[in-house]
């Protein structure tokens, strides 16, 4: 099972593995810590300025003691200011806890929305056969053909086993 | 005979420099114009990924400038010719000319600005000897001075100056995409027989090359921020494409080793499907629509690249 969540995340199941994998999270608690994890594991792999955890408990004692500030104070200004922070930080980890359980519901459109927003598809597709133009106009300026000869329009002779014959 | 006095030239200046140490700039310029002027033919293997196929490639420079074919020897038949700037491609069972009609390629190669570009942005050293295709080889590595282009690594026929084998890696040293010659006929036994074949004096246009010169330089409007430094704007055209594209223009920029080509059109249905990043080997394409336009950017350098230059891209015309 935790081979099959690795490979999900490595994006490496065919759609219906995925599928079924997904639907599996979704029912069973430990599988579903067992992804929770691996993204825990990952991030910090990735070494991100911050990482998702579980937070619910520590945001929820700390929006209890904000109740108790909401009377005015005649303190000082720095008392205040410091209030103040505290609340930000609280509806921070609001904001983070509210995308957490976003993904807990619907853990399989987390990748799509990645995707959505970056506007990119996955980094490893190979060009179009359709964007040969391109490859030979550029071709044609480019110095690679001083140093590398008619060898460097390889790239635009290459083709994909996928690539139907025109 | 005129090739073999260009081969003895060459052999005189490339032992030369690696005789006296010179700069490895004059190797450069070894290099380049071995490319040019020396008759070869061979075949080499390309390989990217887990992708590899084998193509054979002939150059052959008579009185009427040089001829040069390159065929992929695996699936379906595709072939380039060039001759004198002319650049044709086999397309549905023709061969069809596919340059901008600008004389592009046809300059004299590894100008001293392009040589200068190149040694300020990569540190080129020389890393030893090796073989290749049963010729002995110089190794040279040219070593990009920031992230944005590829290191490369390139192997010298020591006889001749030929490019036996070449390398492109990225910033973790692994190989994105690499040829090397398997076979190689130098001189009088390279195959020039196909130079006078009747696929060759039926080629659509050839020798007729725009001579107007005094056509001014395009100023497009079009600019990029962002270009990694010590990329120069090097040529700057509208071109027609083939198919059914509106004319094009295209910005080329080069470092002396890598370029990036520009290019802005008008957005038409279904460009959308095109937009994204992808690759071929050490060649990247970055496609977006922005503003009813359609950029793609596209060169041998790496994805990250790409996409700083396409994000750039600015109209500041009128």
């Amino acid at each position: 099972m935790k081979h099959d969540i690795s490979a999900l995340m490595d994006g490496e199941l065919f759609e219906d593995e995925a599928e079924t994998l997904l639907g599996q999270i979704r029912r069973d608690p430990g599988i579903y810590a067992d992804w929770a994890v691996y993204h825990l594991i990952g991030d910090v792999l990735r070494q991100p300025e911050c990482i998702h955890r579980d937070m619910t408990d520590r945001v929820s004692e700390r929006l209890r003691n904000e109740a108790t500030v909401l009377a005015p104070r005649s303190r000082a200004l720095k008392q205040k200011a410091r209030v103040f922070a505290l609340s930000a930080a609280a509806s921070l980890m609001a904001v983070g806890m509210v995308a957490w359980m976003t993904l807990q519901i619907n853990p399989e459109t987390a990748p799509q929305l990645a995707m959505q927003q970056s506007g990119m598809r996955p980094v490893n597709l190979q060009i179009q056969p359709a964007a040969n133009d391109y490859l030979m106009a550029h071709q044609e300026f480019s110095p690679s053909n001083d140093m590398n000869g008619g060898a460097s329009y390889i790239h635009t002779v290459t083709y994909s086993p996928e690539e139907k014959l025109q | 005979m005129k090739a073999w006095v260009g081969v003895f030239g060459l052999m005189l200046a490339f032992n030369a420099s690696a005789a006296g140490g010179q700069s490895t700039l004059d190797l450069l310029k070894a290099i380049a114009f071995a490319g040019h002027q020396t008759d070869y033919s061979g075949v080499f293997v390309y390989q990217y990924g887990n992708h590899v196929e084998t193509s054979r490639i002939s150059h052959i420079v008579d009185q009427n400038g040089g001829y040069e074919k390159l065929e992929g020897l695996d699936g379906p038949r595709r072939e380039i010719i060039r001759h004198r700037g002319q650049v044709w491609c086999y397309r549905q069972n023709e061969m069809v000319q596919v340059d901008s009609g600008k004389g592009g390629g046809k300059f004299p190669m590894l100008l001293p600005d392009q040589l200068s570009a190149l040694s300020e942005n990569y540190k080129v050293r020389e890393v030893g000897t090796d073989r290749v295709a049963g010729h002995e080889t110089r190794v040279l590595l040219f070593q990009p001075r920031d992230r944005l282009r590829y290191t490369r690594k390139v192997w010298v026929d020591t006889g001749t100056g030929l490019l036996l084998k070449s390398a492109v890696l990225n910033d973790k040293n692994q190989i994105v995409e690499q040829y090397a010659f398997t076979e190689l006929k130098v001189g009088k036994d390279a195959d020039r027989s196909w130079i006078a074949s009747d696929e060759v004096k039926n080629l659509p246009g050839l020798g007729q090359v725009s001579q107007d010169k005094t056509e001014p330089a395009v100023n497009s409007g079009w600019v990029v921020d962002a270009m990694p430094g010590g990329f120069r704007k090097t040529t700057e055209l509208v071109r027609p494409m083939h198919g059914n594209h509106a004319p094009v223009t295209q910005l080329v920029f080069s470092d002396g080793l890598s370029a990036i080509s520009v290019f802005v059109e008008p957005a038409s249905p279904g460009d959308d499907e095109k937009e994204g990043l992808s690759s071929r080997g050490a060649v990247n394409l970055y496609s977006k629509i922005v503003d009813g336009h359609v950029y793609h950017v596209v060169g041998e350098v790496p994805p990250i690249t790409v996409i700083q230059v396409l994000n750039s891209i600015r109209y500041n015309g009128k």
